[in-house]
């Protein structure tokens, strides 16, 4: 049983994954805006400038296109840069650079490149930041090949999986939710990577298999919780990477529970959970006992007022009432 | 003129006549006998500030250009077979087939590549002198686009983080009077392009495209400099485009004569004949022979590229992913 460490929260385990490597490896960079000396706007980089100088860590210009351009630029000639995009909807203005040029650099020469950079950036709602601020965009880049995508919810997870994408020779975006970075989790002191591609089961369980990423996995296992107590064992799978999805994990879930239900904060239509489904229900139709559910956001953009923001997420009851139709 | 510089110019000339036999043989064979797919496009026209500016570059720097690269690739010294093999789709092509004629690279080099989209190759080109910056290395880059690039954001962003962060990296726009079908009247609010890089503090000058010894002259010059100050410098050539914007465009946007007329006048090719071989009594039939040379060895490149094996389709997805412990699914 390895130590399961001190208590920290999610933004000082991004922190602690960009300082260890950058300390293993010249290469690595950090640029974004206010990323210096503010620390970047959640505080994922305090401190990192006045440890590692101005020219590791470098405030940039409000130029999201020139920003995400130059990442893929100097990744072409050997360096690691890890980008900050200060929300997920200004990826919309770096998207060129991320999906025409990252993903693509290196199919299109022939094998001849290797882009290895990292786009993080701030998803999610439930802070107030409404409609241009708040959006899950997640499957806009697992649609484009050559990306890979990384969503994590638990801080030991965000620094293992933070590693793993910098030392990935293939560029990947890396969404952190903007209304968790000061969420609590146990991180192990000593140094641990973890694979890109591979899911984690968070709560085991036999009844059914509830897949669920990012912050919205706290709500999926506030709804395990619940749901024990009416006596329904629900395994809860975090994929944490979107792409390559780690199929194999949920499949094995799925031949003891026969039951599958996906959440996600983004809203279903053509979202993440639709895949899942897509994927079980094509190959492996024989091991559902029933129809699979999806539960997520309306489709709409998000709202300034508290109580219509919460009328367009999913929370716990959302998911527990669809675990409940599945077992019916 | 000194015999030195008679032997550039004829070194010149011989890699002018290269890339204008290479983009003739698609325009004038593999178009009628649809040896390509998608479109093709052509820089017949402007092979003085391709030939120019790519020999004033030295070994260590590196190269970004667009959709219209065969100039800047061929002069950088681009294997003519496998750009061939590359624009029929061959998988002995420079991209293995997986570009084709928008997409040229060559790594070993320093084509770093093409990119069509336009405007989008100035942060990468910003970028790769960032890296050379902070690795200490001695290189610069050298970023070519068209005058339409002028007019994306991309490239304002990257001008000012060139120019903010001191990044060894060398803009040339090749303004070849029209962005597709959109002439600089219509599309720029002030066509002394070169000043746009006036507001972020570059370096800039506007120059004829059409004098390969003076682009020459001019880019040794300005990369000279930018590799002694790590300074960025913005070089706008006027030039001209005596084909279509691919090899399917109907050209209604110009008076049907215009390119015949800029041609006869301004041809850079006609333009070394003209101006300098005869100046310097370089033997009329020694550049019949290097017309013939040149041509020969287009020919043939083409003859074996023509030869060379499709693609397997069972390595499709080859390349997609770089090596890494993480197998990617589909």
């Amino acid at each position: 049983m390895t130590d399961r460490g001190r208590e920290v929260v999610f933004a000082q385990a991004i922190r602690t994954a960009l300082r260890e490597e950058m300390q293993r490896d010249e290469s690595v960079i950090l640029w974004g805006q206010d990323i210096g000396v503010y620390g970047g706007v959640y505080g994922a980089t305090t401190g990192l400038q006045r440890e590692f100088g101005e020219d590791r860590v470098r405030d940039a210009p409000i130029s999201e296109m020139a920003i995400a351009g130059v990442a893929v630029g100097a990744a072409l000639l050997g360096m690691r840069p890890v980008v900050e995009i200060m929300y997920a909807d200004f990826l919309m203005h770096a998207a060129d650079a991320i999906a025409n040029q990252a993903a693509k650099w290196r199919f299109m020469s022939g094998g001849q490149f290797k882009v290895p950079a990292v786009f993080r950036s701030p998803a999610g709602g439930g802070s107030g930041y409404a409609a241009q601020h708040s959006q899950n965009i997640e499957s806009w880049f697992c649609h484009i090949p050559g990306l890979k995508v990384v969503c994590p919810c638990m801080p030991r997870d965000a620094r293992g999986l933070l590693k793993s994408a910098i030392r990935d020779d293939n560029p990947v975006v890396f969404l952190e939710h903007k209304s968790h970075y000061t969420y609590r989790g146990p991180m192990p002191k000593e140094e641990e990577l973890l694979p890109l591609g591979k899911a984690d089961v968070k709560r085991e369980g036999t009844d059914v298999t509830l897949v669920s990423w990012s912050r919205n996995l706290l709500w999926a296992l506030e709804a395990a919780d619940k749901l024990r107590e009416e006596g329904v064992s629900i395994e809860v799978i975090d994929p944490m990477t979107l792409f390559p999805l780690d199929l194999d994990t949920i499949l094995e879930s799925l031949a003891k529970t026969g039951r599958l239900v996906v959440s996600h904060e983004a809203h279903a239509f053509c979202g993440v959970g639709a895949e899942i489904i897509a994927q079980v229900v094509e190959g492996h139709m024989d091991l559902l006992k029933a129809a699979p559910k999806r539960v997520s956001a309306v489709a709409c953009p998000l709202p300034y007022s508290e109580p219509l923001e919460k009328a367009a997420l999913p929370d716990a009851d959302d998911i527990a009432a669809a675990v409940r139709q599945v077992v019916r | 003129m000194r015999p030195e510089r008679i032997e550039q110019l004829i070194h010149f000339y011989r890699d002018m006549l290269r890339i204008r036999y290479f983009e003739e043989k698609i325009l004038n064979h593999m178009l009628p006998n649809r040896l390509f797919r998608g479109s093709s496009h052509l820089c017949i026209g402007q092979e003085a500030v391709s030939v120019g500016a790519v020999h004033a570059m030295e070994e260590e720097d590196y190269l970004f250009t667009t959709h219209r690269n065969h100039g800047h690739t061929l002069a950088r010294g681009m294997d003519l077979e496998g750009a061939f093999a590359e624009i029929m789709g061959r998988t002995t092509g420079v991209c293995r087939g997986r570009g084709g004629s928008m997409h040229l690279a060559d790594a070993s080099l320093g084509i770093l590549g093409a990119n069509p989209v336009v405007g989008s190759n100035i942060p990468m080109a910003t970028g790769a002198a960032l890296a050379l910056k902070m690795q200490g290395r001695k290189g610069i880059v050298v970023c070519f686009f068209g005058e339409g690039a002028m007019n994306t954001g991309a490239c304002h962003e990257a001008f000012n983080m060139a120019a903010l962060w001191d990044l060894p990296v060398v803009f040339v726009c090749e303004n070849n009077k029209y962005a597709i079908s959109v002439a600089e009247d219509i599309s720029m609010s002030d066509h002394e392009l070169q000043d746009r890089a006036v507001g972020y503090g570059m370096e800039s000058y506007r120059l004829d495209g059409m004098n390969v010894l003076e682009v020459y002259d001019f880019c040794s010059a300005t990369f000279g400099r930018t590799r002694r100050t790590s300074r960025p410098a913005l070089l706008v050539f006027d030039t001209y485009r005596f084909v279509g914007h691919h090899t399917s465009d109907s050209e209604r946007y110009r008076p049907k004569d215009e390119a015949i007329e800029v041609f006869r006048e301004k041809d850079p090719i006609h333009f070394v004949e003209r101006e300098f071989l005869e100046d310097c009594h370089v033997d009329p039939e020694q550049a019949v022979d290097i017309r013939i040379d040149i041509k020969q060895e287009v020919e043939s490149a083409f003859e074996r590229a023509l030869e060379a094996p499709w693609p397997d389709p069972a390595t499709l997805t080859q390349g997609l992913w770089a090596e890494s412990e993480v197998t990617c699914g589909d």
